[in-house]
């Protein structure tokens, strides 16, 4: 819906195509939305956190919950041999939790919008980004007081290592929305993905180094163990968050470029049905 | 805006295959996933709207009325053909459907502004007009679940009309709303014709529509059977269905 070709139509110039929906969207089609995005995520926070008396304090107390379970499961019963053990957990699991989250809403992001879709035409795009963006904001917070704590209580100092923070945050929603993408296309069309991503999700959460380090997982399977999209990313959070470490290049880079490799995919099938969905209610 | 020989083809499903389990069975039978015919919506459709015209379609139900207005305001692309549109868009189809129902009017009037292409800033600026175009008093302030239909078509309306589009798709929003609300959506239509904008209006209103549009284009079972003048084509259409 660009404002050009405002005027007398000069019927000689090359014609405009203004609609945007179904139409491959470079990213600067996205960009122009960015005024739909904004909006889009401020209703997300708002539409979750209104009337709630306590708000983002449910958010916050889910995974805080869930890791004290794990801290003090596997470092008094079964012994996980990290010193330190609730510094290591911290370090990822907001991470897995932001990924377990975005699959979680993020796939049914276009079912969602159904009205909104076949009122206006906009770039789908801008739906799943706004699931991720809105995640993200929260995930932000958390992560400050991750980083806060492992300050004060494990490396008391702050290591030169988190001037990399950033690039994971970046790394671990370019994975996020690579593998959005295509379960959120699926979805549209088969109803087997809320079925499935539940216990997909759970199988995940143990083939991930979540609450274990990669270092324990045997070296026969390490190879096959990086395969997971996630294996790379948690590392990589373990590395720079809790050893306070700079991480290999082969490690840095190889989950950079895994994560590449799925968006790219994931952006290919979106692309391909995307013109459909408004067709799908 | 010009569509040139734009064909929509929908598909009748005899058969369609929702579960992986059976796309995987079937794939491996070798059957075929879906068995479907396709079913027209639109067979050809060839219309030029200048700018600055306003134009009805009219049609008995099913002829195809709302698809081809989808399809110009790119919500649904075409099986074939070419659609070309200048300028700035912005449709009211179906009305306040985009519409969060746990948020209040404004909210939703910002969302549905930015949704149809506004900036943050214009948004902003535009506020005030569509609020008060809407006129629906201290319901503004209340989430949009506790309005009734009109109040919702209001705001809606409100929005679309503010954006300040170059072209106007409506399709059957001039049925809603009461008296003086109808009267003041008029006013509005009309300068926004005065203003040199673009407006293609699917009603069965046809008091009003002819009002509005000197133009109207019959669509009959997905083609066009008659453009012309409102009176001469109305005249043909409602010889054919009484």
């Amino acid at each position: 819906m660009a404002a050009d070709g405002v005027g007398v139509i000069a019927r000689e110039s090359p014609p405009v195509r203004v609609n945007a929906a179904g139409r491959s969207a470079p990213l600067a089609d996205v960009w122009r939305y960015r005024g739909m995005l904004r909006s889009l995520v401020v209703r997300n926070l708002k539409v979750k956190y209104q009337r709630s008396a306590l708000g983002f304090v449910w958010t916050f107390l889910n995974p805080l919950l869930t890791v004290g379970i794990l801290a003090a499961v596997f470092s008094r019963v079964v012994r996980i041999p990290i010193p330190d053990y609730w510094a290591f957990l911290v370090s990822g699991y907001f991470t897995w939790n932001f990924m377990q989250q975005m699959l979680s809403t993020g796939t049914y992001v276009i079912a969602e919008h159904t009205g909104l879709r076949r009122s206006v035409a906009f770039p789908n795009e801008v739906l799943v980004l706004s699931a991720a963006v809105s995640r993200l904001v929260e995930f932000a917070i958390e992560l400050a007081f991750v980083l806060v704590a492992l300050v004060l209580l494990h490396h008391h100092g702050v290591p030169a290592s988190y001037a990399l923070v950033p690039l994971l945050v970046a790394l671990q929603v370019v994975l996020a929305v690579g593998l959005v993408l295509p379960l959120a296309t699926v979805s549209v069309f088969y109803s087997d993905v809320q079925h499935a991503l539940p216990i997909a999700l759970m199988m995940l959460f143990y083939v991930s180094p979540v609450f274990y380090p990669t270092t324990l997982v045997p070296s026969a399977f390490q190879a096959v163990y990086y395969l997971n999209p996630l294996a790379g990313l948690l590392t990589l959070f373990h590395v720079v968050l809790y050893e306070g470490r700079f991480p290999s290049g082969a490690l840095l880079g190889g989950t950079a470029a895994g994560a590449a490799v799925i968006f790219a995919l994931g952006y290919v099938v979106f692309n391909r049905y995307k013109a459909l969905f408004a067709e799908v209610v | 805006m010009a569509c040139r020989g734009v064909v929509k083809r929908f598909h009748h499903y005899e058969h369609r295959t929702t579960s992986l389990r059976e796309f995987f069975i079937r794939s491996v039978l070798r059957r075929p996933i879906h068995v479907r015919r396709a079913r027209f919506t639109l067979r050809g459709l060839d219309l030029r709207v200048e700018h600055g015209e306003s134009v009805a379609l009219i049609g008995s139900n099913g002829s195809g009325k709302s698809t081809a207005l989808r399809l110009i305001a790119g919500i649904y692309q075409p099986s074939e053909g070419v659609i070309e549109t200048r300028g700035a868009l912005a449709a009211v189809i179906e009305l306040g459907a985009g519409f969060h129902p746990e948020l209040t009017g404004t909210e939703n009037a910002e969302l549905y502004a930015s949704v149809m292409g506004l900036s943050r800033a214009e948004v902003t600026e535009r506020l005030p007009e569509i609020v008060a175009f809407a006129d629906i008093g201290d319901f503004i302030r209340e989430p949009v679940k506790y309005y009734s239909s009109g109040m919702q078509a209001r705001l809606a309306f409100a929005v679309a009309v503010c954006v300040r589009p170059d072209i106007l798709l409506l399709d059957e929003v001039l049925a809603v709303g009461d008296q003086s609300f109808r009267e003041r959506c008029l006013e509005r239509l009309r300068a926004f014709r005065a203003g040199g904008g673009t407006m293609i209006v699917v009603s069965h209103d046809f008091e009003t529509v002819r009002e509005l549009c000197p133009r109207a284009v019959w669509l009959h079972h997905g083609l066009v059977r008659m453009d012309g003048e409102f009176d001469a084509v109305f005249a043909a259409y409602r010889a054919e269905h009484g």
